[in-house]
This record gives structure tokens, C-alpha cells and sequence, in this order.
């Protein structure tokens, strides 16, 4: 039986070695790679410097054409990501203050997110590789249950997100292999029509007074960022649009834009404008907030 | 509580040295721990359906006694089919009552009579299948008096309610589980160590290749009007490498678990996939279900002996019942059925018993039609499992129609954002360790056991899909 013992312990030691040394590897992969998210970008490209900075969901990273704003000469980047919640945009705004990053203004898309204060898996799994590195991410993510289990077991945060930092991840990183995440100043737009999307409820939703995107008026205010926060365009065929008068009483602030462009055809689904639409917006967006440029 | 969870991480080690430092002092104690383990580990699926497994217990314990004391034929006769029509009905009734309730309504419907059937719905207690069949082949035995009845509750109901082979088997027998049980085990190093190298290497088969490839086989089946024919002919291998790795995984752990305990467990699988001809694949798929069938329905049924018009019934009376057997759905007769065809040229020409031993390759021509045969029974069970994976029998003729008809052998992105080619790599270093290592039950004991164990824990941690977590395939049967 101490033989048996010992066996075990010796397996234990050596799956214990092994995941760490593949963490060790895959982070390092990670920290040298800047090609294929927005998130690592930030990470790892150098301190930059924008006139503009577009942060949000799908429902920015599809809304605002950085190539308008720079016509007008303000250097702008979208850094809206698709499937995020406030948790991580916030995050975001953390990492870029954190990495030096100079802004004199965010526009932030802030509608249907703000009904949520809990964490996107799929966003959220682009960071963790970088928590032992950056005092930020790690401070964001002190509160969440799994924290220790990310920080003290290693490659505990890879097997659970495999699918998004895993290997396959991991391989084409470093194979310098990019993504389309960084093309056109981050915007991507969409082209096809989805006619069954073209309805949305938003009866159930109901902001909250959501403790994300306190986090950002106050780090924008302390860095002198100039903060626009807006709502969005959404198809006609919603139920629920009191939705967003519900936003504006909450926050008095936020600008409702969720009627800027009407019509079926400026639209990919109901929740998210075509390439066509995201530039009739983009275009009314800069023409109300930047015009004296 | 998977084989593969955190849940089961804490339970079995605990058991373990439950087992061999507070209970080990005699075989009561021994039995006693397991069996309220196998009840605990039961009803962490469903409580509720501990009270059938009990139940299915007692009336086999019972009606065993019965059947071995009755001084009349007669008598005898009356428990035995007390226990299989018992046994039996509840199995129809929790597995077969909606299929058959359905099947007869659509055939009423198609005769102009229409009848809203009452199904009920039922939740398919987990395992049921596997531990009927320990009870029936049980009683049967000491029907035909090849084992005495067993009189110790617990030991009888240890044989029953093991909980590695609980809930997915392999299906063990009377007569080679509970002489085992009945002994006290005494701690065995090297069965220890062999159980540890077989778990991890059943882990290695079901997080590694079965999880990884059911991401493509599920993006190809579930969407296949829209692929082209090698993406088609790539979703039915991966669908074939998922299902062994998922089920050969669960019985490798089954077994590995077991020897930690002392108790040896019938082989399940014996690297099918490199079979030179159907009937050898079945001689080394599910072995464990293949010769309960052989022993309690085919030889009964007369097996290879009488006419060939005899054989041939009985050898699509096995394969049907057999397909039947995995699940209440046309597919899996189909399934059954289409491997009846498969066998039946062999049986007609006696050449069903021709590849016996193992295989062995040299640099010859016979060598050459060895790899041939082995790869052409492949492409057969892959055609087969599409059957068994499709959504109906429509389904599977028009996948594959599509896959002879379509005629495009491009690369193509799948709904799961990979190409449908990307695992093949994976597949082919799979295939390799096995047919390296295929004399042997797992590759990892022998020389530089500890790099081999390393290698598979690098692919647990680093190849393995837990995100798009699965449970076992068998576990609905």
C-alpha cells in the first residue's frame, strides 16, 4: 500500500509539474501576442494615443466606423466587443488607463447591457491569461468565486476556457496567425440579413443601476476623459422600446439614439445596424458631438 | 457523478481508503462500504430510481432462492418467469412504452385510423439496461443450474449495484463477479497500478479523442444539408471515434476503478476498429453485451447449429435485438440490422470465425490485404454508426446519399468555427499508440511508464474539451 501511496503522490507531483509548466508556456505565448484580440492588443501593443475611443458591445463594434471619425482628423479605435457585458468593458477601460493609454474622449454604448451586472464567459476569458500580470485585471476579478482557483491552480483558467484560450488558441497565436478583430480601426461590419432577427422583445429587461458603469463615469472623470454615453438604433419591430426611456430616467446623461436610423434596410438583424446603416450612424453621431471640430 | 467530474475526484479516493484502512478487516465490511457507496453513487442521479434498482434487487435475490429450492419443474418454471417477466416489463415499460405506443399510432394513422396515443413521458432511470441484464443473466444461470443462488443479501446485491459498472456497465456475469465478491480482497500493488494507468488512459479516450471530435461530428451531423462529401464522410469517422473513445473510455475507467478495489471486471473492448472482418468487430465491440447475447439468446436459439435458414434467423434475431437494446428508436434497429447484412456473407461461407488471432504485419502482400481488410471493415462500421447517429433512418439514407452524390472533397468551415479536417492529426497519433500498444489492455504500463503517463496527462490538460462539456453516450441506454 506505501508503495501504492507513494505512486499517487509522485502522479500528483507529476500532473502537478506538468500543468505548470503549461501554463507557464501558454501565458508566455499570450503575453507575446497582440494580432488577434482587442483585449491582448491592449495588453501587449504599445501605449497609444486617441482623440476617440469606442467602447461597448456587438451593438458598438458593429455602430461606429472608426474611418469616419479619422475624415474629421480624430484618431479613433472601436474597441466594442461582441458578447461583452459592462464587467468587461469596464475592464477594459482599466487595462488602457493601466498600459498608459491616452483618450480625451469615450463614446460608450450602454443600452442593453446595462440591465446586466454579472460577467460574459466568453470576454472574460480573454484576460485571464494576463492575471498574474497586471494589477488591474486581477483587482476586476478579486470578487468572482472561481478567483483563487484561476490565480493558485495552474492552468486551472485554460481547461476551463478552452475553447476560448486553449490550445487551439494558443497554437495560432503563436503561429502569428490574426484575426479580422483589428481590421478597420476595430469596427467590423456586417453585410447579410438575417429576416427571421428582425423582431426583439426587451419586455423582461429593465436597467439597474449598474455599479459598471459607475466605475467608468468615475475612472473618465479622474482622468479628465471625456465621457458620451449612448443607446444605440434598434429595428422598428421591437416590443418593450420603454426600455430605453427607463435608461434615460436612471441616467439622465445617456443619449438616446435608439431611433437615429429608422428602416429595414440599414439593418442586419433588429439589434444591430448593416455596414450601410452603421455609417448613416456613425456619420449623425459625429455631426451631434463633434461638429465644432 | 461522472467518472470524468470533480465530484467523483473526491469520492472515489475517499472510498478508497475507507475501503483499505477502516473497512478491510473482512469481507463483510468490505461489501457492506461498497455497496453504500454504489447506493450513494446511484442516487446521486436520481434518488427516486434507487427504490427500482432495490426493488430489481430483492425480486432477483428472491426468486433465485426460489427457483434453486422449488423440488418441482414446474415451480421452478413459475419463479423464473416471475423474475424475467418482471425484469423485462420494467425495462419496457421505463424504455419501450412511448416507442411502442408511438410506432402502433402512426401505423393506425397510416390505416386511416387516427388514436392520440398516451405516452408517459418517463424519465429513463439511469442504468437500467445494464443492471437488468446482470439480474436476468443471474436467474437464467441458475435456471439452467450452471450456478448456485446466492443467500448473502449484500454480496448478491454488491454483483448487482457495483458502482463502477453501474450505470454503463461492462455487463458482468454471476459467475465471474461474484466468486470475487465473495472472497476478502487483500491489496495487490501492481492491480492497483494497473487500475490507476487504465483510468487515466480511459480519460485520456473519452476528454481527449471523444469530447474533441464530438464538436465535429456534432457540427456535421446536425447541419449536414449544407456539407460537402469529405466533410460527410469525416463527420461519420469522427462520429465512429467518438463513440468509442466515449464508451471504451467509460469501461477502461470502469475497470481501472474496480482493480482498485481488487475486484477484476469483465474486457469490453479490444481495439475494434482494427477488426479484419465484422464478426471479429463484434468479437471485440461491447464484448460484454455481445456474448450475453451470444450465451443467452443466440446458442439457445440454436446459434451457428441447424439449417443455414436457422443461422441466418438467429443471427438477425441478435443483431436486431441488439440494436434494440441501445435505445427505443428506429435508428438503432437499422443500426442492428444493417450489421446483420454485414455478417452475413461470412456466416454463409463459414468464414465468420477466420480472423481469430492476432494480427500480426510483415513486409508481404498478405500484410497488404491484412491493412485492406482493416480499413474496408472500417468504412463499413462508419456507414453503420451513421445510422446510429442520425436523427432518423431518412436522415441517415440522405447523409449518405449526399456523401456519394456530392462530390465536393474541399476543406469547410463548420458551425463550431473549425475546419472540418483539423483533427485528423489528433485521430491518426490515436490510432498509432493503439496499434503499438494493441497486445496490451492500455499503453501506458511497461517501459517508461512515468513519460507515457506524463504524455497522457499533457493531453488530458492540454487536448482535452471541458468547456463543451458531454456526458457518456451510454448512459441514455
Amino acid at each position: 500500500m506505501k508503495q501504492f501511496l507513494l505512486l499517487v503522490v509522485k502522479a500528483f507531483v507529476l500532473l502537478y509539474l506538468i500543468a505548470w509548466v503549461l501554463d507557464l508556456a501558454y501565458t508566455q505565448v499570450y503575453l507575446h501576442s497582440s494580432k488577434r484580440g482587442k483585449v491582448e492588443a491592449v495588453f501587449n501593443g504599445k501605449p497609444k494615443k486617441y482623440d476617440v475611443v469606442i467602447l461597448g458591445t456587438s451593438r458598438a463594434n458593429n455602430h461606429f466606423v472608426p474611418e469616419l471619425f479619422e475624415k474629421k482628423g480624430l484618431k479613433t479605435f472601436n474597441y466594442g466587443m461582441s458578447g461583452s457585458h459592462l464587467f468587461e468593458t469596464s475592464l477594459l477601460l482599466e487595462l488602457m488607463i493601466e498600459r498608459k493609454f491616452q483618450m480625451k474622449c469615450i463614446i460608450l454604448e450602454a443600452d442593453l447591457s446595462l440591465s446586466n451586472d454579472k460577467r460574459d464567459e466568453g470576454t472574460t476569458a480573454r484576460y485571464l491569461p494576463f492575471l498574474h500580470h497586471s494589477k488591474a485585471i486581477a483587482n476586476h476579478f478579486r470578487q468572482e468565486k472561481e478567483f483563487y482557483g484561476w490565480c493558485c491552480i495552474p492552468f486551472y483558467r485554460y481547461i476551463e476556457y478552452d475553447s476560448q484560450i486553449g490550445f487551439r488558441e494558443m497554437y495560432e497565436s503563436l503561429l502569428g496567425k490574426t484575426t479580422s478583430n483589428l481590421d478597420n480601426g476595430g469596427y467590423y461590419p456586417l453585410h447579410t440579413k438575417n429576416e427571421a432577427n428582425m423582431k426583439n422583445n426587451y419586455q423582461s429587461l429593465n436597467p439597474l443601476h449598474n455599479k459598471y458603469y459607475e466605475k467608468i463615469k468615475q475612472i473618465c472623470k479622474s482622468n479628465n476623459i471625456r465621457l458620451i454615453t449612448v443607446t444605440t438604433p434598434v429595428c422598428e419591430n421591437v416590443k418593450g422600446m420603454d426600455y430605453f426611456q427607463k435608461v434615460t430616467e436612471m441616467y439622465p446623461e445617456i443619449h438616446n439614439l435608439e431611433n437615429f436610423v429608422q428602416g429595414d434596410e440599414y439593418f442586419s438583424s433588429c439589434g444591430h445596424l448593416n455596414d450601410k446603416g452603421a455609417r448613416l450612424f456613425t456619420q449623425k453621431v459625429i455631426n451631434l458631438f463633434f461638429s465644432e471640430k | 457523478m461522472f467518472f470524468n467530474s470533480l465530484s467523483f475526484a473526491v469520492f472515489l479516493p475517499i472510498i478508497f481508503l475507507l475501503y483499505w484502512f477502516v473497512f478491510s478487516k473482512s469481507k463483510l465490511t468490505q461489501n457492506g462500504l461498497l455497496l453504500l457507496a454504489s447506493y450513494f453513487f446511484y442516487s446521486c442521479w436520481d434518488w427516486r430510481f434507487l427504490f427500482l434498482l432495490l426493488f430489481s434487487t430483492f425480486l432477483d435475490y428472491y426468486t433465485g432462492i426460489q427457483i434453486e429450492n422449488s423440488d418441482s419443474k414446474k415451480k421452478r418454471k413459475i419463479w423464473f418467469w416471475l423474475s424475467i417477466g418482471t425484469n423485462l416489463g420494467f425495462l419496457g415499460v421505463f424504455k419501450y412504452y412511448d416507442f411502442f405506443a408511438l410506432s402502433l399510432s402512426n401505423l393506425l394513422s397510416n390505416v386511416g385510423i387516427k388514436e392520440n396515443p398516451l405516452l408517459l413521458h418517463w424519465i429513463l432511470p439511469v442504468g437500467i439496461s445494464f443492471y437488468t441484464f446482470h439480474g436476468l443473466s443471474y436467474v437464467i444461470d441458475i435456471y439452467k443450474s450452471r450456478i448456485k443462488a446466492e443467500h448473502n443479501p449484500i454480496d448478491y446485491a454488491l454483483f448487482v449495484s457495483y458502482f463502477p459498472l453501474l450505470v454503463a456497465g461492462p455487463i458482468e456475469r454471476a459467475t465471474h463477479l461474484l466468486p470475487q465478491v465473495k472472497e476478502k480482497r487483500s491489496f495487490n500493488f501492481q492491480q492497483a497500478k494497473d487500475g490507476v494507468f487504465m483510468i487515466v488512459w480511459g480519460l485520456v479516450k473519452k476528454v481527449v479523442i471523444a469530447d474533441t471530435c464530438a464538436t465535429y461530428a456534432n457540427a456535421i451531423f446536425d447541419h449536414y444539408e449544407s456539407m460537402n462529401a469529405l466533410s460527410l464522410a469525416l463527420g461519420a469517422v469522427y462520429f465512429a471515434f467518438q463513440i468509442y473513445g466515449d464508451f471504451s473510455g467509460y469501461s477502461d475507467m470502469a475497470i481501472g476503478i474496480s482493480k482498485l478495489f481488487g475486484l477484476e471486471l469483465l474486457r469490453n473492448f479490444n481495439y475494434p476498429y482494427f477488426s479484419r472482418d465484422i464478426a471479429e468487430f463484434w468479437r471485440r465491440w461491447h464484448i460484454s453485451l455481445s456474448s450475453w447475447f451470444r450465451d443467452y439468446v443466440y446458442i439457445p436459439l440454436g446459434g451457428s447449429k441447424g439449417s443455414k435458414v436457422k443461422q441466418v434467423r438467429n443471427v438477425f434475431i441478435i443483431f436486431l435485438l441488439s440494436g434494440f437494446w441501445h435505445g427505443a428508436n428506429w435508428t438503432y434497429i437499422a443500426w442492428g440490422f444493417i450489421n446483420a447484412l454485414y455478417f452475413l456473407p461470412l456466416l454463409l461461407r463459414n468464414k465468420n470465425r477466420s480472423n481469430i488471432e492476432v494480427i500480426s504485419l510483415k513486409w508481404n502482400l498478405d500484410s497488404v490485404k491484412v491493412i485492406l481488410s482493416i480499413l474496408m471493415t472500417f468504412v463499413l462500421t462508419c456507414l453503420a454508426w451513421v445510422f446510429f447517429r442520425a436523427k432518423s433512418i431518412t436522415a441517415a439514407f440522405d447523409y449518405i446519399k449526399r456523401m456519394a452524390t456530392n462530390g465536393i472533397f474541399q476543406s469547410q468551415y463548420l458551425a463550431n468555427r473549425r475546419y472540418n479536417y483539423e483533427i485528423l492529426i489528433l485521430i491518426l497519433i490515436f490510432v498509432s499508440v493503439e496499434w503499438n500498444n494493441r497486445i496490451k489492455q492500455e499503453p501506458i504500463s511497461g517501459r517508461f511508464s512515468i513519460l507515457r503517463l506524463a504524455l497522457c496527462f499533457g493531453a488530458i490538460l492540454a487536448l482535452g474539451t471541458y468547456s463543451d462539456y458531454k456526458a457518456f453516450i451510454y448512459f441514455q441506454f
